[in-house]
């Protein structure tokens, strides 16, 4: 008796215990999804005002962060949180700010600069963007001045698209032997050039939809020992273009990790194409387009939406081709902020280094989707 | 031979004799008759029996009354095939073996044509092939004419006869010079099937391109872009235009839209600009202003 | 087989019957035990013979010309031993469907006029309570044509199979036949399927 009665004395003592010190010093994500500050959240460094603030941007508590800037009577709150999140619907704008990280550059006693990394997290894989903060130190608090990017203004004007479009009217049901059906695209491989990299085996090569309509195309391949039998088969998903209009060229790239050449005797590939429904437009075209040289080797350019749409999604593909003409690489990058009509999106697109050197030419081709105006 | 194959083979014999005693008469019936004919079955037998008719394509099973002579009436054995007749009766049973053949007319043709749409001047490029069948679905196999014409929409028409064999027929046609959507015809007597053939036009032939400027930029624009038998390239077919200047490259994939393709791009004087398409290459035009 | 029996004694009331039922059980025992020495073969064949006839001709003799003389197309190795795997396992797939009187496992391997018209059989007998086997023996297949688009290949097939009636159970007929089938292939998705199964005059 004398026992448990001693036991729940102690009990009850260290309960209350920790619930003191759990509202002393909180958790910071417990503080922010019960949406309080926590008891001692203060900015008393450069480096301290920044983290809150992007602590504030992941959790997409833009009032907060907004509300936490030095020079937030140069824009309205909307302002800031487009410019972090993009005024159209874009990947940008469907992605979550997964992590940061925070460099310190210069400080003194009452200004500082800061970089900020930000790796968002897109459908299509992680991204990342780098801002460059000043801090100044405001009474006892350092706060940020966030360097808005506004965005571009487009000019309101009429334009007419009459892009073609091909629909596709299929066979009825039933098995009517015989009965005309309309035939697949005509595609073909027009380049294929095995290589061996560090961590497999890489395929790569070149498409052509070489018929009159568009294709959804994909290309799979086998590698194949000297008695046939199969080493593995893989397929293309994202080093590709899968809607080719006419005549157009796509390059491919598939993986197959931890093979090796030595072992491979042959190579099946399998092409696959089908019809399906299609428009001409956008056009998008690239602009300044170039290899920068090692070190931080890259395929950059700028990508300028022709029509009157805006392309929410735009992937970039980058064929790189040595000197005798054959492909050596393909690179690839998603576009995560929507392309407006006639503004240049810059892009930037990193090459393997010991690739770099041996590039002599490249050839960029734009995949894009669209499904709506701005929000 | 020891005794246990003795035994062995007696055993077997003892369970093969009731069929052997059963089958060793036969039944009277015609070796072929005509798919939807009757078939008139003569026996020895007499009493009570039940005649069967089996095969993969039809089953049939009829009981006989004593003097009745078993018959299948007409209309009935449709399909074509290699039947048994099987007559049983309480005392035996009497079996034999027949051929359900298919009527001459033919009623039904499945017409097999590929592709649906090629190049023009293509030799040997569509392929046809029928299958002749009776009004029971029955396959055809007495020769049979068939005729295959195809025609261009301008009324040029290419004609083959041919005659089937085991069912079958076949041809290959050459497509002309023209595009457009050929009609692809099979006919078997009073029956025709029709087929579209789609005739386009090939690779972009002499692919040319002029240059403009226009305010700070550079119009390009195509000839009218044509095949090398003069037809038109399909709208809808991309060309890309490239622009190469300073280590820079420009470029833009245009559809074509009403026979020509055209874009502007930034000009940067030194600038060399060229045109493609699929695997063919334009002329190039170096920009000096 | 006939196992060591434990032996009671026999009790004095009943002992001079007891030892005749003894006598004459062990004399029954040993005459089984010889007769199964003899005969046990024999014995096992007659059990068995029904069941050792079919297994016999699970593997029929196949012979295959693919010369096509006047084929628009020739047929490549490939697509011949694919076409000739997948007609004899429709075959086996003919057989287990008219024994089990199940259209269904014609699915695969047969499809159009030829999948309707062995349903409508299979269908036919079912209700009339008939069940058949054809159990092919050997084929001599000869290919025909094989269309330009590469859309349909035919064949003749010289077929001796056995066929087997059974009416409610009781087996009507077993007699071995000899036809000649004129087959349409037609390719689908994952392999060749029977479009026309129809036997001509030799």
């Amino acid at each position: 008796m004398k026992s448990g009665r001693l036991l729940a004395i102690l009990l009850i003592g260290i309960t209350i215990a920790l619930i003191v010190i759990g509202t002393l010093h909180p958790a910071s994500i417990a503080v922010a999804y019960a949406g309080g500050t926590g008891a001692f959240s203060s900015s008393a460094t450069p480096e301290q005002a920044v983290r809150n603030l992007a602590g504030d941007i992941r959790l997409q508590q833009w009032n907060h962060a907004y509300e936490s800037l030095a020079n937030k009577t140069d824009f309205t709150q909307d302002q800031f949180q487009h410019d972090l999140t993009g005024y159209y619907p874009s990947l940008h704008r469907f992605a979550t700010l997964d992590s940061f990280e925070v460099f310190p550059l210069h400080a003194s006693e009452n200004n500082a600069e800061v970089r900020l990394e930000l790796h968002w997290s897109t459908v299509v894989g992680p991204s990342l963007s780098n801002r460059e903060l000043k801090v100044a130190k405001v009474a006892d608090q350092w706060k940020v001045e966030w360097p808005l990017i506004k965005e571009p203004v487009v000019q309101p004007r009429v334009l007419s698209d009459d892009y073609l479009r091909w629909d596709v009217i299929y066979r009825g049901a039933g098995d009517d032997w015989g009965k005309q059906e309309v035939d697949s695209p005509h595609v073909t491989i027009v380049d294929m050039h095995p290589v061996q990299r560090a961590d497999g085996v890489v395929i790569l090569g070149e498409l052509l939809n070489e018929d009159v309509v568009p294709a959804y195309v994909s290309v799979s391949a086998s590698l194949l020992t000297k008695d046939q039998s199969v080493i593995g088969t893989e397929s293309c998903f994202d080093e590709i273009s899968h809607l080719l209009l006419p005549k157009q060229v796509t390059p491919f790239r598939i993986n197959f990790p931890n093979k090796t050449l030595t072992e491979v005797r042959s190579i099946r590939m399998e092409p696959f194409s089908s019809l399906v429904s299609a428009s001409t437009g956008p056009v998008i075209a690239i602009d300044n387009e170039r290899i920068n040289p090692a070190p931080d080797a890259s395929l950059s350019g700028q990508l300028i939406n022709e029509s009157g749409n805006v392309v929410n999604v735009a992937h970039v593909l980058g064929t790189l081709y040595d000197g005798t003409g054959q492909v050596i690489w393909v690179v690839d990058k998603y576009v995560t902020r929507a392309l407006l009509p006639g503004n240049p999106a810059s892009f930037n697109i990193p090459i393997p280094e010991d690739l770099a050197r041996k590039v002599a030419s490249q050839r960029t081709v734009i995949s894009s989707f669209s499904f709506g105006g701005a929000a | 031979m020891t005794k246990k194959h003795f035994f062995l083979a007696a055993l077997f014999a003892a369970a093969a004799l009731p069929i052997v005693l059963a089958q060793d008469a036969s039944l009277a019936i015609p070796r072929t008759i005509q798919a939807g004919d009757a078939l008139v079955v003569s026996s020895s037998g007499s009493g009570n029996g039940t005649l069967y008719i089996v095969g993969p394509n039809q089953v049939l099973k009829r009981h006989m009354q004593p003097g009745e002579a078993p018959q299948i009436p007409p209309g009935v054995l449709i399909h074509a095939g290699h039947y048994l007749a099987i007559l049983s009766t309480g005392s035996s049973t009497q079996s034999a073996s027949f051929d359900v053949m298919p009527s001459d007319k033919p009623t039904k043709v499945s017409f097999l044509a590929e592709p649906s749409r090629l190049p023009v001047a293509l030799h040997e490029g569509v392929a046809g092939a029928v299958y002749v069948f009776d009004r029971f679905g029955n396959l055809i196999v007495k020769p049979t004419p068939v005729t295959f014409q195809l025609t261009t929409p301008a009324g040029s028409a290419q004609t083959n006869q041919v005659v089937t064999r085991n069912g079958a027929a076949w041809t290959k046609m050459n497509t002309t010079a023209h595009e457009g959507r050929d009609s692809f015809v099979a006919r078997v007597g009073d029956i025709s099937v029709t087929r579209l053939v789609h005739q386009v036009a090939g690779d972009p032939c002499g692919l040319s391109m002029s240059v403009h400027p226009v305010g700070r930029d550079l119009q390009l624009e195509t000839a009218p872009v044509r095949d090398c038998s003069g037809n038109p390239v399909p709208d809808g077919t991309i060309v890309t235009f490239s622009e190469t200047y300073d280590g820079s490259l420009s470029t833009a994939d245009v559809p074509i839209k009403q026979g020509i393709a055209k874009v502007d791009l930034p000009a940067h004087p030194g600038g060399v600009l060229s045109v493609a398409s699929g695997v063919v290459l334009g002329n190039q035009i170096r920009w000096e202003k | 087989m006939i196992t060591a029996v434990l032996q009671l004694p026999c009790v004095a009331v009943t002992e001079r019957s007891c030892h005749r039922q003894r006598a004459t059980l062990t004399i029954a025992r040993s005459g089984a035990r010889l007769l199964w020495k003899r005969f046990g073969t024999a014995i096992a064949s007659l059990i068995l013979f029904p069941w050792l006839a079919i297994p016999a001709i699970a593997q029929p003799n196949v012979h295959v010309d693919a010369s096509m003389p006047s084929s628009p197309r020739p047929i490549e190795s490939q697509t011949e031993r694919a076409v000739v795997r997948d007609y004899l396992q429709s075959w086996k797939a003919m057989d287990s469907a008219f024994d089990h009187n199940r259209s269904d496992i014609l699915a695969q391997d047969f499809i159009g006029g030829a999948a309707e018209q062995l349903s409508g059989a299979i269908k036919d007998q079912s209700a009339l309570g008939i069940r058949t086997r054809y159990q092919d023996i050997s084929h001599d297949i000869r290919f025909v044509f094989y269309s330009p688009e590469g859309m349909s290949i035919e064949f003749t097939d010289v077929v001796k199979f056995n066929v087997q009636v059974f009416d409610h159970g009781r087996l009507i007929s077993s007699k071995v036949e000899n036809a000649r089938y004129l087959v349409v292939m037609t390719p689908s998705e994952v392999r060749w399927s029977i479009r026309i199964f129809q036997a001509t005059q030799a």
